[in-house]
């Protein structure tokens, strides 16, 4: 037989744009020059922080105890901010053509680490306050776990090719009837079934009109997400006001692992958590597996990257991104409803642009849940000490640290969009000819 | 096909009652004002469900339907006293009450009582107006700016500052004031633009957070010397001297609020218009908006375009957060365009209502301003919340932005699937 | 297989694609489809595929009528097509692709990859189609691309192939290659459907030839009709297939590019040292298979795409990495490749599109505001000078047919002072009709003085226009020939060989 006789260019090998590496380079190296004149230089040289590893406030009363951790504040935060000054230096003058983003996650976390330890350091105006780290990973799982959720919700929807920029009204959703639900039944799974079915319920609206109808499915999110909240806004005033025993705003209580969860430092984190966050790490996996290992996956991923090939094998495109959207969004609801679980009763506007924050820890994560997951816990993390680093005492107005999540989302877009690659049809209407 | 054979029909017989029907469907497929109009229609019967679930007498009456004969009657004329109330209230409180209208034509007094209702929505629609247009116009170049909201804040604070801060005559401070707010919203516009141009940033994740970020800019700056009212730990600004307020139309006796930022708005639609159809530039913003290829082809520059394009929309978003304050409080506090006070955020809605034209915006402004209004209204008279007016408006949007669905839910024919003259792309652009 | 067509009739609307079409493919026999572009020949392809539903007529399998709902039922049934556009998803593997929607699976619905990759491996054996099972799409030649659609059909047991313009890709000697497995298969015994409008392939390799003209039939024919008469059949009328033009009389150099390195958007240089010249009243023709730089080296030229190194010269002045707009005013005339994206504002009018590039252009505007009477005036003369075929000037462009669309951009182009033209595929989708008008208007300007570039993958174009012709592959010139090398030699250089190897 005859083989196509191919004057055969090499076969291209992967090229990554190398200019975006510098940048990100350059923020990394900023960041870590940051570091270290602010924390390190900052301090005083005979300040030190203490580093605790009990969680306060725990019912668990934990059986182990690892003693406090003295650091000498100034040297610490100069060895964090040099290692971020190299990782960023290695990535302006190598330009590696991977891992840009995990080398920025390392500085982010050791800027957030080195801002900890300066907030806390004595002498200095928190008065030698503990940094109590396990706490602050357990009260950052909360918001992580929501981003989590919200990003698990746009990969489904995305990596189908429909655009979920709603995610913030399907939080809404699944936080409103979720409270009524966890209120008048005390029971979270009933709770959880209402908000995967409020959010079914929206997927089918941003799937209805997207796909039927071939709306823009941004403008379709934004004005569902300005829907949502009036309508939760209108509701509380009408519904939830009138019959306070409506939103009783019960938590959900934590379930300890045994043994497990007396590990020290993590056991208390990943071990002695509500019922969500188990769920969201089976669903972490589940969706991980299905996306990359199984024909559902394949296709999935098939019907967002090229729909029309798709099709010509018989594919049924619009029923596949259907089945996406509305399951996607039912996990965006069942995420409102944690929220709720792990905040407490709704209020008008409590969700604060979660949902958007979650959107891009899904881009930071590339349309992955490992990476949905690192990125949720990088801003989840971010998000906590935005709220609490007011308890040290820090010069910095609660304003301005209040900013800081949403500051890391926008450098964050800025950065990276263009060097990630969406699914080459996500939000673009189809149409069969 | 049942549709084709109709035209069929009508073109052979004419003046059978299908001829009729054709011609409706014909003049309605073609008209956006209808499809407008008939999306106002679905808008006011969902908010109706909205009221009738959420409302116990309602609801009661419902339940008992079936426990006399005069049940369903009583039943139906519960929720039609409950809605009608309501939607009477939004009438009478954003256009006039007839009553009232009666009152000063016998009397010939209280003719300001009469007026107010109109004078309050010309109030809410004045920098509703320019904020939309500045939204319209970033659309029209295929830019969604979602950020106008943040940077008519930003506009407030700038204005507010010029105005309260330094003493000079009207002739110059009122200017004065104005254009500190158009570069306040131009210094927020900014970021987004240049992040989009240079970065690849999406817009509409930058400008969504941007607008979280301004909301504690503002309350941050409204807590710092020397922009803080002195003697006050609220977050409040100081107010503005009379020679920077836009003085009301017909005095500050008539107590009527609207203003002389009318004119202003009416400049705006002016300004707006000559943009997108006459000025070379604005010919540049609609070939990058319809197909940005083409534009590079066309030797435009776009990184130049978006960035300018944010100039102009947030400098027109600024105008509007300033001539709201200039005209109505005067001052800045923390609750300033925050909730559903945010015209940014109604101006999306009017924008795509309007189809970013000059003119669909001002019909739009004003209607969704009388929304606004008029639900004030029926918040004080019967305690519905004025947050349906918002509902009512995103379902109005949701069906212009979805032709086709209305002219299904009409059966009216559909000519082709046009969308809003818009291409919002993935995250890539 | 035998696969019968009766009477297929199919509607767009007002638009009839396909009219009463009657076609029979018998086993082992390899049925060209020849026609132009438009005639049809794609929508019925898609008929077949089961992507489109007829609203008349039926398909008659091995004797029994069958419908299909969708594609997967076609190839359920033993059709395989291979796409002019291919149908593989760029990030997956040759694997994943080859077995997308018919996968083998192991437990809870996961993938048998390695069954896959065994299933490849014999397929490609047996048919002798070499490829890596784990290559990833995007990082294949095109030529392997298109071996890949080829497996994919065949590893679903494809008794039928359809191959929808095929060599509209592939350099003459891949075509050749292409033609020889096609042989194979049908010796294998399986029936194959070829798409085509190039008149030379459908005699080298086609045992019945079927032309269609506006979606019907005009004619079964043997192979060993003539070229002039295939043509006739297809558009209906005596065609010239060469325009009429006197000796060039060449001037002064106009451009002058040399040792152009361009980049593509991943970052490879795919334009790798290109010198070339034009000179005034002459047409440089540069010939060469798609995707072998041209679309790159153009985009530089219109300052669309970065330099990296090298010079191009506009009449003595250096104006490598303009901006587009630099580029204009330097007096280059762009008939784009893809006219719809980058020639045209589809949603404007045709008075609009006529200035799109010459906005601020006296008389059209003056100090940022435009004079829309201007406009209109200009838009009036050209539509006159350039026959374009509109109710208004107000139209917008979208509904105007692809020849009169093509032509506003030509008008648009050519009605302005130019120090060059650069025209990139300038017929490409045009019919008979509007080939003849553009190649006219531009043999005009060229003999009127104008220097002009014309990009072309099409022989027949590169020769009736060419006064010399440059060839191009893989990013660099393998010669500059004058207009009357043979066939042979270009389709040689073309496929890499050196202008003198070629000539040996």
């Amino acid at each position: 037989m005859t083989d196509l006789a191919t004057p055969t260019p090499s076969a291209a090998p992967k090229v990554i744009p190398v200019g975006r590496t510098r940048v990100i380079g350059y923020i990394t190296a900023g960041l870590g020059l940051f570091v270290l004149l602010a924390f390190g230089l900052g301090s005083s040289g005979n300040a030190h922080s203490v580093l605790t590893f009990t969680p306060v406030n725990t019912s668990t009363n934990a059986p182990w105890s690892i003693g406090a951790l003295t650091v000498l504040t100034r040297y610490w935060n100069m060895a964090a901010g040099l290692i971020a000054i190299a990782i960023g230096v290695h990535m302006i003058v190598r330009r590696p053509a991977k891992g840009a983003m995990v080398r920025f996650g390392v500085a982010a976390i050791l800027f957030l680490f080195a801002l900890l330890l300066w907030a806390g350091r004595d002498p200095g105006p928190s008065q030698g306050l503990h940094v109590n780290l396990t706490s602050i990973l357990i009260g950052s799982s909360a918001l992580a776990m929501v981003l989590i959720y919200g990003a698990l919700s746009g990969i489904m929807c995305e990596r189908a090719g429909v655009v979920n920029i709603a995610i913030e009204g399907q939080f809404i959703g699944g936080a409103f009837f979720g409270s009524v639900i966890a209120s008048t039944t005390n029971n979270f799974l009933l709770a959880t079934l209402a908000g995967a079915v409020a959010g079914a319920l929206l997927g089918l609206v941003l799937a209805f009109l997207s796909l039927r109808y071939l709306s823009d499915q941004i403008i379709v999110g934004v004005v569902l997400v300005t829907m949502m909240s009036s309508l939760s806004s209108y509701l509380n005033l009408q519904v939830l006001s009138p019959y306070p025993n409506l939103n009783t705003g019960n938590l959900a209580s934590n379930i300890a692992i045994p043994l497990l969860y007396k590990i020290p430092i993590i056991g208390p984190v990943f071990f002695n958590q509500s019922g969500f966050f188990y769920f969201m790490i089976v669903l972490v996996s589940l969706i991980s597996f299905g996306l990359f290992k199984t024909r559902w996956g394949l296709r999935v991923r098939a019907v967002g990257e090229h729909p029309k090939a798709a099709e010509s094998v018989g594919i049924n495109v619009i029923r596949t991104r259907y089945i996406n959207v509305v399951l996607g969004v039912a996990i965006a609801g069942v995420g409102g409803v944690a929220f709720m679980a792990s905040q407490g009763a709704f209020q008008v506007g409590y969700t604060s642009g979660l949902g958007y924050v979650a959107l891009a820890a899904l881009i930071f994560g590339r349309w992955r849940p490992s990476g949905a997951v690192s990125a949720g816990v990088l801003f989840g993390i971010s998000a906590y000490l935005a709220l609490n680093l007011q308890t040290y005492n820090i010069p910095i107005s609660t304003e301005i640290l209040g900013m800081f999540p949403y500051l890391i989302t926008i450098a964050v877009v800025a950065g990276l969009v263009g060097r990630v690659r969406p699914p080459a049809a996500d939000g673009q209407p189809y149409k069969r000819d | 096909m049942t549709e084709n054979m109709a035209d069929v029909l009508a073109q052979a017989d004419p003046g059978s009652p299908v001829e009729r029907r054709s011609l409706w469907t014909r003049f309605s497929s073609k008209s956006p004002v209808v499809l407008a109009l008939l999306a106002l229609v679905l808008g006011f019967l969902i908010g109706a469900l909205v009221i009738i679930f959420s409302t116990n007498t309602v609801l009661d009456a419902w339940r008992g339907i079936f426990s006399s004969w005069g049940a369903p009657g009583h039943a139906l004329k519960v929720t039609f006293d409950n809605v009608g109330a309501a939607y009477r209230a939004m009438f009478t409180g954003s256009v006039f009450d007839p009553s009232q209208f009666w009152h000063s034509i016998a009397t010939g007094k209280q003719w300001d009582n009469t007026l107010t209702p109109l004078s309050e929505t010309l109030t809410y629609a004045t920098p509703l107006i320019i904020a939309s247009i500045a939204v319209g116009i970033a659309f029209q170049t295929g830019i969604f700016n979602i950020g106008a909201n943040g940077q008519a804040i930003m506009g407030g604070i700038a204005g507010a500052s010029i105005g309260s801060m330094i003493n000079m005559p009207a002739i110059v401070h009122i200017p004065l004031t104005l254009a500190a707010g158009i570069v306040g919203g131009m210094v927020a516009g900014s970021i987004p633009g240049f992040l989009k141009a240079y970065t690849g940033a999406h817009e509409v994740i930058v400008t969504l957070m941007l607008n979280y970020v301004i909301a504690f800019f503002l309350v941050f700056v409204l807590l710092s010397t020397p922009f803080q009212l002195p003697g006050q730990s609220n977050d409040i600004s100081r107010t503005m001297h009379s020679s920077a307020q836009l003085a009301p139309l017909f005095g500050a006796a008539s107590g009527l609020r609207v203003s002389y930022g009318i004119f202003i708005a009416a400049a705006v639609v002016y300004f707006a218009w000559w943009f997108l159809e006459r000025s070379s530039l604005g010919f540049d913003f609609r070939i990058t908006g319809n197909n940005p290829n083409a534009a590079r082809a066309s030797g435009i520059n776009a990184r130049r375009v978006i960035v300018v394009v944010f100039l102009i929309s947030g400098g027109l978003a600024g105008l509007a957060g300033v001539v709201q304050v200039s005209s109505t409080t005067h001052y800045v506090d923390g609750n300033f365009l925050i909730g559903s006070a945010g015209i940014g955020f109604t101006a999306i809605t009017v924008a795509l209502l309007g189809r970013n034209r000059p003119m669909g915006i001002v019909w739009g402004s004003l209607l969704f301003a009388a929304l606004g209004v008029g639900g004030r209204n029926m918040q004080a008279a019967t305690g519905i919340p004025l947050d349906l007016a918002t509902i009512i408006q995103s379902v109005v949007v949701l069906f212009v932005a979805t032709p086709v669905l209305v002219k299904e839910i009409f059966r009216l024919r559909s000519s082709s699937a046009q969308g809003i003259q818009l291409a919002t792309k993935g995250w890539g652009s | 297989m035998r696969i019968e067509l009766r009477g297929i009739t199919k509607r767009f609307g007002s638009f009839t694609a396909n009219d009463r079409i009657d076609l029979v493919v018998e086993p082992g026999e390899i049925h060209c489809l020849l026609g132009e572009n438009g005639a049809g020949k794609s929508t019925l392809m898609n008929v077949i595929f089961g992507q489109l539903q007829p609203e008349e007529g039926e398909i008659v399998i091995d004797g029994e009528t069958i419908k299909f709902a969708n594609s997967g039922e076609a190839v359920r049934r033993g059709i395989g097509m291979v796409h002019q556009h291919f149908m593989l998803v760029p990030v997956f593997s040759v694997a994943e692709n080859v077995v997308l929607g018919f996968e083998p699976t192991k437990s809870f619905d996961r993938l048998d990859r390695k069954k896959a990759a065994d299933e490849i491996r014999r397929v490609s054996k047996e048919y002798g189609l070499e490829v890596n099972p784990d290559a990833v799409i995007e990082e294949l030649p095109v030529g392997l691309q298109q071996r890949v659609e080829i497996l994919k059909a065949l590893s679903q047991d494809a008794e039928l192939l359809i191959l929808d313009e095929p060599t509209a890709v592939l350099t003459p000697q891949e075509i050749e290659a292409l033609m020889a497995i096609m042989r194979s298969l049908a010796k294998a015994g399986k029936s194959i459907l070829f798409i085509t409008h190039k008149l030379k392939e459908v005699r080298a390799v086609g045992d019945v030839i079927t032309v269609i003209r506006q979606g019907r039939v005009v004619g079964s024919v043997p192979p060993t009709t003539s070229e002039a008469e295939l043509a006739t059949m297809m558009v209906g009328r005596d065609v010239k297939l060469t325009v009429t033009k006197e000796a060039a009389a060449p001037g002064d150099e106009v451009l002058e590019i040399r040792d152009l390195v361009v980049r593509d958007d991943r970052g490879l240089a795919v334009v790798n040292g290109v010198t070339l010249n034009v000179r005034a009243g002459e047409i440089m023709a540069l010939a060469g298979v798609q995707g072998n730089g041209q679309t790159e080296l153009v985009e530089a030229l219109a300052g669309m795409r970065r330099i990296e190194s090298g010079t191009i010269t506009v009449r003595g002045r250096d104006v490598t990495n303009n901006k587009p707009r630099e580029m204009l005013d330097e007096g280059l005339g762009h008939i784009p490749e893809d006219r719809q994206r980058n020639g045209l504002v589809l949603s404007m009018s045709v008075a609009d599109n006529l200035v799109l590039n010459t906005p601020r252009r006296a008389p059209f505007a003056r100090r940022g505001t435009r004079n829309l009477d201007a406009v209109e005036q200009n838009a009036r003369q050209q539509v006159k000078d350039f026959d374009i075929r509109t109710t208004s000037t107000r139209e917008l462009v979208s509904s105007l047919s692809g020849g009169n669309q093509q032509k506003v951009i030509v008008a648009r182009e050519l009605s302005r002072p130019l120090a060059f033209l650069v025209a990139s595929q300038p017929t490409r989708g045009l019919d008979v009709g509007s080939i003849e008008y553009v190649h006219r208007q531009i043999v005009n300007q060229r003999n009127e003085g104008l220097g002009v570039l014309i990009v072309s993958s099409e022989l027949d174009e590169v020769f009736a226009l060419g006064d010399r012709i440059a060839v191009m592959h893989e990013g660099r010139i393998t010669g500059v020939v004058d207009a009357t090398t043979s066939r042979e030699t270009i389709g040689l250089m073309m496929a890499g060989a050196s202008s003198q190897s070629a000539h040996d």
